[in-house]
């Protein structure tokens, strides 16, 4: 212990005696280590770190999947057979996202909210903090109309009294007992501030309303059930439904993920692979900065040799000697931890803003990026780590040497210095360099892959457009002709206003999070339907002059006008991929399609217009997905309707303006979700832009450190070679011969490293696959380029120790040595 | 009695090899200025063995380092072959250093990592010369030294006698006008001295041209002309009888 402290001691009276080697190197580690713990941070808070819910990790949602990929809300139908058929899970509940709008709480207001069943939330093992939950009398049909209110809107409309117990809510007009208040945070499912009970009998309903896919089936695994096995079991469940409904069930599979990765918005696993990603790509950087110190402390240690040797003829072992080197080590390791955390809380603010997932619910939790006792312990890992990592190699090699008197006596003949040293040196080189360019790659396919995902083709012209959405109730918009009155009503005033360039309504603005509706569709003359390939398409209502303003490009025909009235022929614009899809290879316009549903039969509608594909569906950004329109007027629906506007100014200017029209027109019509398109487009490739925009940083930031490493090691080779240098130009060497024994020496590590990193870097880029777009993760221009760019660099950080190499005084270098 | 030697060097009229008239050397530290030659007079003709002895600080390494173009002088001139070579520009002097001049350095200053036959070489590949002649040089000088069973060896695997034969070779091998020797002997015991010592008996026997800088009177008395420095001055210049 007394040995320790000495050597503590000792250590610290180093680290100060050189400050500006302790400054470099802690700067260093702290770059490293504040990176990953940044990084780390941020898989806490998205992976690890415990959620308001019992157990999160035992939670899984069943997501129903139209062949394979497309994702649905899940039917009855699917929870009823899990419920009698799967053994796989403990308890589960459905729940079905909804609004309302609230009534009698000052102006009115649209407020989320949920339809659940009472065991939705059991399976959760959520309890109100005040008051209680629904009871499963509560929940049966004819119950009592009961609710549940959020934490934040308790606060807000109850002032958080308790009385608010008992108390009534009015939601689209219909009076609701408050039972209970639920816990701050907790908001699911989406981001729910009202739960009423569903009040359903599933077993009763009509099979049509069994099949419609718009809950979320929320499940508790079983003890020893794993979510793998309960995944198998559902699959085999929904292939037997899929044989016992073919008219519903065709072609519709489901999928089992966790609670956590639901909530993340990330069925494909995106975010998780982004995020183990970054946290190989920090772990890289921490290589890096690790070789960077390491070299310093080679290159400090040979400077040292002579102490050291001292040391070991004056009896010290060569495990005493490791011992205290590794001290210093540790304590410059700990300084760059200390330094790290600080730079990572700096860093961690950025994280929130650029976070990468898509879901919006638990915010409270899911949002809040910041360092705790997991991430402290992290960091104190990485830094004792990382202090083993660089220190270990630097005193094995000091401590190891067993020539002690010529080292002592520092009357070694040969100039050049040691060869020894320098291998080790350059052997660290070339690990940088290699590890600095998979990382370059790695970065620089994530940054092309983004940049191609966001100059995808669009179909539409997202600036200048504003949308805000509007449920109308039922109460007040019983008959359809109502709800179309209102719709005309609103946009003939929209338009007159100033700043308006056009104007229209559609049920699902491009691309946003909301329930996105699609339909069966059925072609006229058709081969009848393949039953593992069900045509679908998105399905979007909406007013004339809605394509228009939407900016989308007309190819053939015409798009919807105000003459497509109720009485008029029922016609339809379709998206280009709709037309491949229904009519490969011939003209679309004036053929017939239409809607298909069990039990229901849809007029024939014929095709007028032809438009190029339009992005509609975030789950279905990377591929075009078939579209069709459908006039407002003629397709009967409750589906809530958005105004989108086309401005010549600021669109966000018009906001007060446009409200003040809505309310006119209806003064109790509440108006949500007021957003631009390119706000809303923002949203869509966050998953992405979190992954390039941090890998992006973090190759550069390699390239920074390995430059840096590769300057620093020239230019200790230099350093080291003054003697032979001297005596090469006294030889005869000429300015360019001097220059070229330096560029080609640091460029023979440069090469070597390039040589181990395109080989490291082509069977890690593969990991990236799931990641990428429009480029394979062998991409040749990449690996390419990045290699000519290492080289450049390489050839930079070279350039300048040479140049002082050639300009050294033969007579003054030779005595140097 | 203290001499001056110039006109007893340049007494057969042929054109000296090297001649240095009125040469000085000035170091500048701290502004203050440090005279470590002043108004050197010295010819050096063509098979001369010629030592430069002289107390420790009196100017011996300046001046060989002025001799081997590797510094230059603050005044006076410089001819080699009788080309003046004082003004030179860096490398003008570094290509007839190489074709000119051939180093023996106390240290050996051999490469580390570089094998014995790869040291031997050096000079000639900064030449610019063909792989092949190089090889037949560099073998040469070897053998005239007799290392030529130690080509593939690094200076490490050497002694320290062997390490100077291989610089002596090295210095040899792009066949010189003269050779500079800077205290061959003083990192050697006295047998590889006397090793030494012998071997630069015998080039200058063949006809070498040689400029030994050494404070060992012993070793000095191998030459056939002795010139003794003080405070940078030349004393004496004495001829072997």
């Amino acid at each position: 212990m007394q040995a320790l402290w000495q050597d503590l001691r000792y250590g610290a009276r180093m680290l100060l005696k050189q400050p500006g080697f302790t400054l470099i190197t802690v700067a260093a580690l702290a770059l490293g280590i504040g990176a990953n713990t940044a990084i780390f941070s941020a898989i806490n808070t998205l992976l690890l770190r415990p959620l308001p819910v019992e157990d999160v990790d035992r939670l899984v949602v069943s997501v129903t999947l139209r062949e394979g990929f497309d994702p649905f809300g899940s039917p009855f139908l699917e929870y009823a057979a899990y419920r009698d058929r799967s053994h796989s899970f403990a308890s589960s509940g459905v729940a079905r996202q909804r609004s309302f709008n609230l009534i009698g709480q000052g102006e009115p207001e649209r407020v989320r909210g949920a339809t659940v069943m009472a065991n939705y939330l059991a399976t959760l093992g959520v309890k109100p903090v005040l008051g209680r939950a629904f009871s499963a009398e509560e929940d049966q049909p004819g119950g009592p109309p009961v609710a549940l209110i959020s934490y934040a809107l308790w606060q807000k409309h109850f002032a958080g009294k308790a009385d608010a117990i008992d108390q009534s809510l009015n939601l689209d007009g219909r009076s609701y007992n408050i039972l209970g208040v639920m816990p701050p945070g907790f908001d699911l499912p989406g981001v729910a501030e009202v739960w009423i009970p569903l009040q359903v009998n599933i077993d009763n309903l009509p099979l049509t309303e069994r099949a419609a896919t718009n809950n979320e089936i929320l499940a508790r695994l079983r003890p020893g059930v794993s979510l793998k096995e309960a995944d198998t079991e559902l699959k085999a469940i929904a292939h037997q439904l899929e044989q016992e409904y073919p008219d519903f069930r065709r072609g519709w599979g489901v999928k089992v993920i966790s609670l956590r990765q639901n909530l993340l918005g990330d069925l494909e696993g995106r975010v998780r692979s982004a995020l183990f990603a970054l946290m190989a790509g920090v772990g890289f950087l921490l290589l890096i900065c690790c070789a960077n110190v390491a070299n310093l402390q080679l290159a400090r240690g040979i400077a040292r040799e002579r102490e050291l040797m001292l040391r070991r003829a004056l009896g010290a072992g060569r495990w005493r000697l490791v011992r205290q080197l590794l001290t210093e080590s540790m304590l410059l390791a700990l300084l760059g931890g200390m330094a790290g955390l600080l730079l990572a809380n700096w860093l961690l603010p950025i994280l929130a803003v650029l976070n990468p997932i898509r879901g919006i619910s638990l915010a409270a939790f899911l949002h809040n990026f910041a360092i705790d006792q997991r991430v402290l312990v992290f960091a104190l890992c990485v830094s004792l780590l990382t202090g083993v990592i660089f220190g270990l190699l630097p005193a094995l090699k000091s401590a190891g040497v067993h020539e002690l008197m010529p080292r002592i006596q520092q009357r070694d003949q040969r100039v050049g210095g040691a060869a020894s040293g320098r291998r080790w040196l350059k052997g660290l080189i070339v690990a940088e360099i290699a590890i600095a360019l998979t990382l370059l790659i790695c970065g620089g396919l994530m940054v092309q892959s983004f940049q191609r995902l966001q100059h995808v083709d669009l179909g539409f012209t997202p600036d200048n457009l504003i949308t805000m959405k509007m449920v109308l109730p039922a109460s007040r918009y019983s008959q359809y002709r109502q709800r179309v009155g209102f719709a005309d009503q609103v946009l003939e005033r929209v338009r007159t206003l100033p700043g308006v360039a056009s104007a229209g309504m559609t049920t699902n603005i491009p691309l946003e999070r909301e329930i996105a509706y699609d339909a069966i569709f059925n072609v006229e003359g058709g081969p009848p339907p393949n039953p593992n390939n069900v045509p679908i398409t998105s399905h979007r209502v909406v007013s004339p002059n809605y394509l228009e303003t939407l900016g989308a490009t007309l190819i053939k025909g015409r798009l919807i006008n105000k003459n497509d009235r109720a009485e008029t022929l029922p016609i339809v614009v379709v998206s280009q991929e709709f037309a491949r899809q229904a009519w490969p290879g011939e003209d679309p316009i004036g053929k017939r399609v239409r809607r298909v549903r069990a039990g229901q039969t849809f007029p024939w509608m014929t095709v007028v217009g032809l438009v190029k594909d339009v992005k509609e569906d975030l789950f279905n950004y990377r591929i075009n997905r078939p579209v069709w329109y459908v006039p407002y007027a003629q397709v009967e629906n409750d589906f809530p309707v958005n105004l989108i506007v086309r401005t010549s100014v600021d669109p966000t200017s018009l906001v007060a303006a446009l409200r003040d029209v809505i309310h006119r027109v209806d003064p109790d019509q509440p108006v949500s979700d007021i957003m631009t398109m390119n706000t809303i487009l923002s949203g869509v490739l966050v998953t992405e832009r979190f992954g390039a925009i941090l890998m992006g940083a973090l190759a550069i930031s390699g390239l920074l450190l390995a430059s840096i490493g590769l300057y620093g090691v020239m230019a200790y080779s230099v350093s080291q070679r003054t003697g032979e240098i001297g005596l090469r130009v006294a030889l005869g060497a000429q300015p360019k011969d001097v220059l070229g024994l330096i560029i080609g020496y640091g460029m023979k590590l440069t090469l070597v490293g390039v040589a181990v990193g395109l080989v490291m870097a082509w069977s890690t880029t593969r990991l990236l696959a799931s990641l990428l777009f429009g480029l394979s993760a062998t991409d040749i221009a990449t690996f390419s380029a990045i290699s000519l760019l290492l080289g450049l660099v390489g050839l930079f950080a070279c350039y300048f120790p040479a140049r002082s190499a050639m300009r050294l005084n033969p007579v003054e270098a030779l005595r140097y040595e | 009695m203290v001499t001056q030697s110039t006109e007893a060097s340049t007494t057969n009229g042929a054109t000296p090899l090297i001649r240095l008239c009125g040469v000085t050397k000035v170091f500048l530290t701290d502004e203050v200025e440090t005279h470590a030659l002043s108004g050197i007079h010295l010819d050096i003709r063509i098979g001369e063995y010629v030592s430069i002895a002289g107390p420790s600080g009196c100017g011996k390494t300046t001046l060989l380092s002025i001799l081997g173009l590797l510094d230059t002088p603050s005044g006076g001139s410089y001819s080699l072959k009788g080309n003046e070579v004082a003004t030179l520009s860096f490398p003008e002097r570094a290509r007839i250093r190489n074709r000119e001049i051939g180093f023996i350095f106390q240290s050996f200053n051999l490469i580390g990592d570089l094998t014995v036959f790869e040291n031997v070489e050096l000079p000639l590949t900064y030449r610019g010369m063909a792989a092949g002649e190089r090889k037949s040089f560099a073998t040469e000088a070897l053998e005239r030294v007799g290392m030529a069973h130690r080509a593939k060896h690094l200076p490490s695997q050497l002694s320290g006698g062997q390490q100077q034969r291989v610089a002596v070779a090295r210095a040899l091998a792009g066949n010189p006008a003269i050779l500079l020797a800077d205290e061959p002997t003083g990192n050697l015991d006295s047998r590889n001295g006397e090793a030494v010592m012998t071997l630069l008996g015998e080039l200058h026997k063949s006809g070498a041209t040689i400029c030994m800088v050494t404070h060992d009177e012993r070793f000095a008395q191998h030459a056939d002309r002795t010139v003794h420095l003080f405070d940078g001055r030349v004393v004496e210049d004495r001829v072997a009888a």
